[in-house]
């Protein structure tokens, strides 16, 4: 150990390090600055860049010694006292942040790159920020702010605009905490006295747990408990109908990764070193890597599960028929079949997950990276046996989800027992490497897929059967069994429609719902199937799915309600935008452009747990100082939804949002909310902080009628006022509160939504029911080198119903963020395995598309005004990730004729397939 | 006794050796640490002992010495570009450092520790519990390569892009070892063994990469990479031709150590790209196939004698 003095942020400083300390460390640990982020502890994203003697290092390997004596600055030094700097101020006009856990290393990055180069290109900048991975923003918003900063562009937010609520672009009510690096992600939050939680993972994909020997691990200096899985046993999973899973493995493991003993030190290096001390004895079994294996008898060998029906490993079997598929296949004068594969996806949140969590006289307190606080609340107390009452979450700032943090995980409950029978808290956060075997992802899939079409281009049926690898637990799997199918009958009219799925477990990490949940690799197929379809026609692919599109205010043949219905301007928004007629099969060889369509869910009409208890549940309270408190479980996790509630209910009480205060998230301090995943929480919570407001709003009106003698129908409530047209009633806001208060102090008002009935009377009728969907369309224009197969998307055009944009800033952000995590899954990402063991854990080698692998995005918002979503709005969060990606697929076909049907899309398939076509070609010449 | 970490900041070669040697064994040296600090955290580089040489100045500074552009090991990879000798001379060597990973580590990294940079592989730069599940390979300790399935010889890949660039216009190492200092054409220090990539002692320390001037080299530069950042090589080629006609490729991403053919313009160019291509000891240990990248090797040379011949 060695004592260095630091110079951070204008301030000295006297550290004793450790000799092979990171700077990072050093930073977030013994410096408390905790704004420097760390995503992969590799250098290979960025977050965690500060300036050494003003020079952009990443900390995360930079030796703390090396910089001993030298000035240091963080992004919590960059503001000037409370003043923004200017590069700051451009980021949050810009929407340049969404969970804001990459900003601190993005606006780093940016001012040293700026200092060499103060006047750079857009390409310039692309390639400055090329280290700095994002996953929420698609970097066009990043982009734009330090293009907007360099400008000295004038801000574009008016004065006028504070009491412009739904419709206005507006940031996001935290953005300034998040670009000073002072908002707190779970590793950020530092309970005192807490100890240090690893885990021992298993090395075998399936095997019996022979043994374990803890002795060593016990003996050893400064480790506090060592516990495995016995002392878990309870079973539980985010589906009520599959609880299969144990916080550690219990008896035998199902999974290289899987977690099957838990240490708590007194530090994270002496309980790293406790889990090298422990040995376990595995007797090997049959491994199921292949997902068509599972499908099949397993003989003498012993199952994944014992509790699956036969003796196979099929967890799930979906089967949904409509119409006559037998006949739509004779009337359809042409029929495409295909098969399709495709590789697991990772979410690729930039903050891996971290929690820390303590028991006291009211019980646990666990504050984690989780977007459904409140089935982590019912499992926490299902697994630990203790009642509900006892249980609390809390969610701090979250760095992105995408569905990766929406199930309760075994590290969750393993602190919070360990808490228990410690006395003291327990912290615990993840590597890269542990955030990839936790998993989750999208399910690898395998798929075949038939349709037909008349000649004049009308879709006669569809059918699609499918199996998709659900890895060793259930998860959200049967969910995502239905979806994969039943997420097919729009947005086109399909009469004769029909699909099987079979979810399978294998023994890999276990796959759950990601963005666009079940429906991105089928939505593929489809899409691509069309593309072929309107080529055996002879039409144009366009033309082909304009003739096809859903009415709004009609059924689909699996009976969902579609109300409004913005799938023809989607789509005809973007061919104008790219000048599709002049391009289509216009462009020359190697260059094409190619479209899709989707649709998605605006969360699902049904809840998982098959109660009353109404979907979206919000409360409000307004005291004498006028401030209104918005209390909701609804879960920011970037997306937005704190200041998409603040938004609506300033808008029902005709306030500015200096007068609103969320707390959202903290199961005892705010009412359920059933989690943002399935985009469930504009159209969901924001109905519930209507209703809430419009009581709210009630209550004042009547206390103010009734003092001004005035009728109710006569008030209005504008600008920070309530008053009369006729000037008879003219208060401020904190004048009608102080009406409203009298002799009944603060005022209280609850909001809920609960879905109305859908659906039809048949089994598995409420899979992807849903009280509104969104549509969309994508065009994306693509090149391909015709000696190395290498494809480059040059453009994206995009277009997505959102219904209502409450804050179109947030919903293009939404937009881009899908487009280009749609584009990852197109061009490069993959979940790689060899025997079972993951073999591209970190992010050199699954590659999230950096700066200059996004092309130029152009977005669309389409606004068709939902008749039950809040002001019209419905989902924007997952659906416009569907279409992106088939268009890119269709684009490959429209420049060198190779249809892809594997995906990630890769050099060697097209360039194989070009040359198959070459000698093809040559034959019939 | 348990050996203590220690981080150690020399301030000449002298220094530096001799604390080397005082640690013979459980030693590394850390130049920009980009490549090296990745390894620790992955464990597999264990090292108790860091010897920081960055603070040396012998090793920096570019310089033309008798026939020679000198430029010292501790020359930024970013900042190369800044040089206006490398930037008339020698543009393919800026080109290959800008390839490197991204502009953040090309911040840090330094151009000894590119040619250094340890051989990578899919099998092998995993974390210590990754490798207990795989087995370990060669490279760590154990009995066969993961990668081919059982091979006795480790076929890790060298990954460096400026090694390529450098030896292509004949770029000579200069180095100071227990004989004192030492000048070797670049491509010699590789040995071809996956498990130890280099045959410079331990304790030597590379001072300068050496280009002979007025070769008026004409080059070509390639690098197979998916994403356009942030990447290791999957196979990178670079040709020059010097003013009398003589061709040297060499190409990393593909092999244990370099691939280099040399021959001139009056040979047969596809003899020269079949002799390449059969060089390379590609084996499956990269998210791209091997018989991909094996084919790429030709197409990037056919693509370089088109520029070049042009």
């Amino acid at each position: 150990m060695q004592i260095i003095k630091l110079t951070v942020n204008n301030k000295d400083f006297s550290v004793i390090v450790e000799p092979h300390e990171t700077l990072a460390h050093v930073l977030r640990e013994k410096i408390n600055l905790t704004g420097t982020k760390l995503g992969c502890e590799q250098a290979s994203c960025g977050a965690c860049t500060v300036f050494v003697d003003g020079k952009a290092v990443q900390s995360c390997i930079t030796p703390a010694l090396r910089v001993a004596g030298s000035i240091i600055t963080t992004i919590e030094g960059i503001a000037d006292q409370n003043k923004l700097h200017k590069l700051q101020e451009k980021f949050v006009e810009k929407g340049a942040i969404q969970c804001g856990y990459c900003t601190p290393g993005m606006i780093m990055t940016s001012l040293n790159f700026l200092e060499e180069n103060p006047t750079p290109s857009t390409e310039e900048i692309k390639e400055a920020l090329s280290g700095n991975l994002c996953r929420c923003t698609g970097y066009k918003k990043i982009i734009e702010a330090v293009e907007a900063y360099v400008k000295d562009e004038q801000p574009t937010n008016k004065p006028e605009e504070k009491f412009k609520m739904v419709g206005q672009s507006r940031p996001y009510i935290e953005a300034t905490k998040k670009v000073q690096g002072s908002a707190d992600y779970a590793d950020d939050i530092k309970i005192k006295n807490a100890l240090f939680c690893k885990f021992l993972r298993s090395i075998h994909p399936h095997a019996k747990i022979k043994s374990i020997n803890t002795e060593k691990a016990i003996a050893l200096q400064g480790v506090r408990a060592v516990i495995t899985g016995k002392e878990l046993p309870v079973k539980f999973g985010v589906l009520p109908i599959s609880q299969d899973e144990t916080a550690m493995a219990v008896d035998k493991t199902r999974y290289i990764g899987e977690i099957v003993v838990a240490v708590a030190a007194d530090t994270e290096e002496i309980a790293a070193k406790a889990c090298e001390l422990i040995t376990v004895e595995y007797q090997p079994l049959r491994p199921y890597f292949d997902m068509k294996e599972s499908c099949e008898d397993v003989g003498e060998n012993e199952k994944i599960h014992t509790h699956v029906k036969f003796n196979n490993n099929i967890h799930k079997k979906a089967e949904l028929r409509f119409g006559d598929q037998k006949a739509g296949l004779e009337t359809a004068d042409h029929k495409v079949k295909v098969d399709y594969d495709f590789q697991g996806i990772s979410h690729g949140f930039t903050e891996p997950h971290a929690a820390t969590a303590w028991w006291d006289e009211n019980g646990l307190t666990i504050i984690t990276a989780t977007q459904v606080p409140h089935y982590l609340h019912r499992y926490l107390a299902k697994v630990l046996e203790v009642p509900m009452s006892r249980v609390r979450v809390i969610k701090p700032y979250v760095g992105g989800g995408f569905g990766g943090k929406s199930d309760p995980f075994p590290h969750e409950i393993i602190i919070s027992h360990l808490s228990r029978i410690l006395g003291q808290p327990v912290k615990m956060r993840f590597s890269r490497e542990e955030v990839f075997l936790t998993n989750h992802g999208r399910h690898p899939t395998t798929m075949s897929v038939e349709m037909g079409v008349s000649k004049d281009g009308k879709f006669q049926v569809l059918d699609a059967d499918i199996i998709i690898d659900g890895g060793a637990y259930g998860s959200f799997g049967v969910v995502t069994s239905y979806y994969n199918g039943v997420l097919l009958q729009a947005p086109y009219k399909i009469d004769n429609f029909g699909f099987r799925t079979r979810r399978v477990y294998t023994n890999k990490p276990q796959c759950g719902a990601m963005r666009g949940h079940g429906a991105v690799n089928s939505r593929y197929a489809v899409e691509t199937i069309i593309d072929r379809l309107a080529n055996e026609i002879n039409m144009d692919p366009c033309e082909l799915r304009l003739k096809n599109f859903l009415d709004g205010n009609s059924l689909t043949v699996g009976q969902y309600r579609i109300t409004s219905n913005g799938s023809t301007e989607s789509l005809k928004k973007v061919m104008e935008q790219s000048n599709w007629r002049n391009k289509y099969k216009k462009l020359p060889k190697g260059h094409g452009i190619g479209v899709a369509c989707g649709f998605f869910i605006s969360g699902s009409a049904l809840p998982i747990h098959w109660n009353e208890y109404p979907q979206s549940v919000v409360h409000l309270k307004v005291d004498l100082d006028g401030r209104v408190l918005v209390t909701s479980g609804a879960s920011d996790i970037g997306q937005g939804s704190d200041t998409m509630l603040a938004i609506i209910v300033a808008e029902v009480l005709g306030l500015s949002l200096d007068h609103i205060f969320v707390v959202a998230a903290d199961t005892t301090l705010t009412p359920i909310d059933l989690g943002s995943y399935s985009s469930r929480v504009t159209f969901m919570a924001g109905n519930a902080a209507k209703m809430a407001a419009e009581n709210l709003k009630i209550q004042i009106l009547e206390a103010v009628a009734t003092i001004h003698n005035t009728d109710k129908s006569e008030l209005n409530f504008e600008n920070e006022k309530v008053f009369t047209n006729d000037g008879k009633v003219n208060l401020t806001w904190i004048e009608a509160i102080e009406n409203a208060t009298r002799k009944v102090g603060a005022l209280n008002s609850t909001g809920y939504y609960n879905s109305p009935k859908l659906g039809g009377d048949f089994k598995g009728s409420g899979a992807g029911l849903s009280p509104s969907y969104s549509f969309g369309a994508v065009i994306t224009e693509v090149k391909v080198d015709l000696k190395t197969g290498h494809v480059k998307v040059v453009d994206i055009w995009g277009a997505h119903d959102a219904g209502k944009a409450l804050n179109p800033l947030a919903v293009e952000g939404q937009l881009e963020g899908s487009w280009h995590m749609g584009l990852g899954q197109a061009m490069s990402e993959q979940m790689k395995y060899h025997n079972g063991l993951l073999v591209n854990s970190n992010w050199v080698d699954y590659k999230i598309p950096t700066t200059k692998d996004t092309p130029p995005i152009h977005t669309n918002i389409i606004e068709t005004i939902d008749p039950e979503g809040p002001f019209g709005a419905k989902e924007c969060g997952e659906g416009a990730i569907h279409p992106v990606i088939p268009a890119v697929a269709n684009a490959i076909f429209d420049a060198v004729g190779v249809r892809v049907t594997s995906l990630p899309i890769n050099a060697e398939d097209v360039l194989t397939q070009m040359k198959l076509i070459k000698e093809y070609e040559n034959i019939n010449l | 006794m348990i050996a203590e970490k220690q981080y150690i900041i020399p301030t000449t070669i002298n220094e530096a050796i001799e604390k080397a040697k005082a640690n013979a064994g459980h030693f590394k040296y850390l130049a920009g640490g980009t490549d090296v600090m990745v390894n620790r955290y992955q464990g597999n580089e264990t090292s108790l002992c860091l010897i920081d040489i960055t603070k040396i100045d012998e090793l920096k500074g570019i310089s033309k010495q008798d026939n020679y552009l000198r430029i010292g090991s501790l020359e930024i990879l970013e900042e190369l570009k800044f040089n206006t000798e490398i930037k008339t001379e020698f543009p393919m060597l800026i080109e290959a450092a800008l390839s490197v990973g991204a502009p953040l580590l090309r911040k840090t990294a330094t151009i000894g520790g590119n040619v250094l940079c340890e051989n990578r592989c899919l099998f092998y730069n995993q974390s210590e519990w990754w490798r207990e599940a795989v087995g370990y390979c060669l490279k760590c300790e154990g009995d066969i390569c993961i990668a081919t399935g059982g091979k006795n010889a480790c076929f890790s890949e060298l990954v460096s892009d400026t090694a390529p660039a450098l030896i292509a216009m004949n770029a000579e190492i200069e180095f100071i070892d227990e004989n004192g200092k030492q000048k070797q054409k670049l491509e010699n220090i590789y040995t071809g063994d996956g498990v130890k990539p280099r045959n410079l002692s331990e304790t030597a320390i590379v001072t300068a990469i050496l280009l002979p001037l007025n070769k008026n080299y004409k080059t070509a530069f390639f690098k197979l990479r998916e994403r356009e950042s942030l990447e290791f090589t999957s196979l990178t080629s670079a040709v020059a031709v010097d003013k009398n006609g003589n061709i040297k490729i060499a190409l990393s991403g593909v092999d244990p150590k370099p691939v280099v053919v040399e021959g001139t313009t009056s040979d047969d160019i596809q003899e020269l790209i079949k002799k390449a291509v059969k060089s390379a000891r590609a084996v499956e240990n990269d998210m791209y196939s091997r018989k991909y990248r094996r084919e790429m090797i030709a197409v990037f040379l056919e693509k370089s004698f088109a520029k070049l011949f042009e």
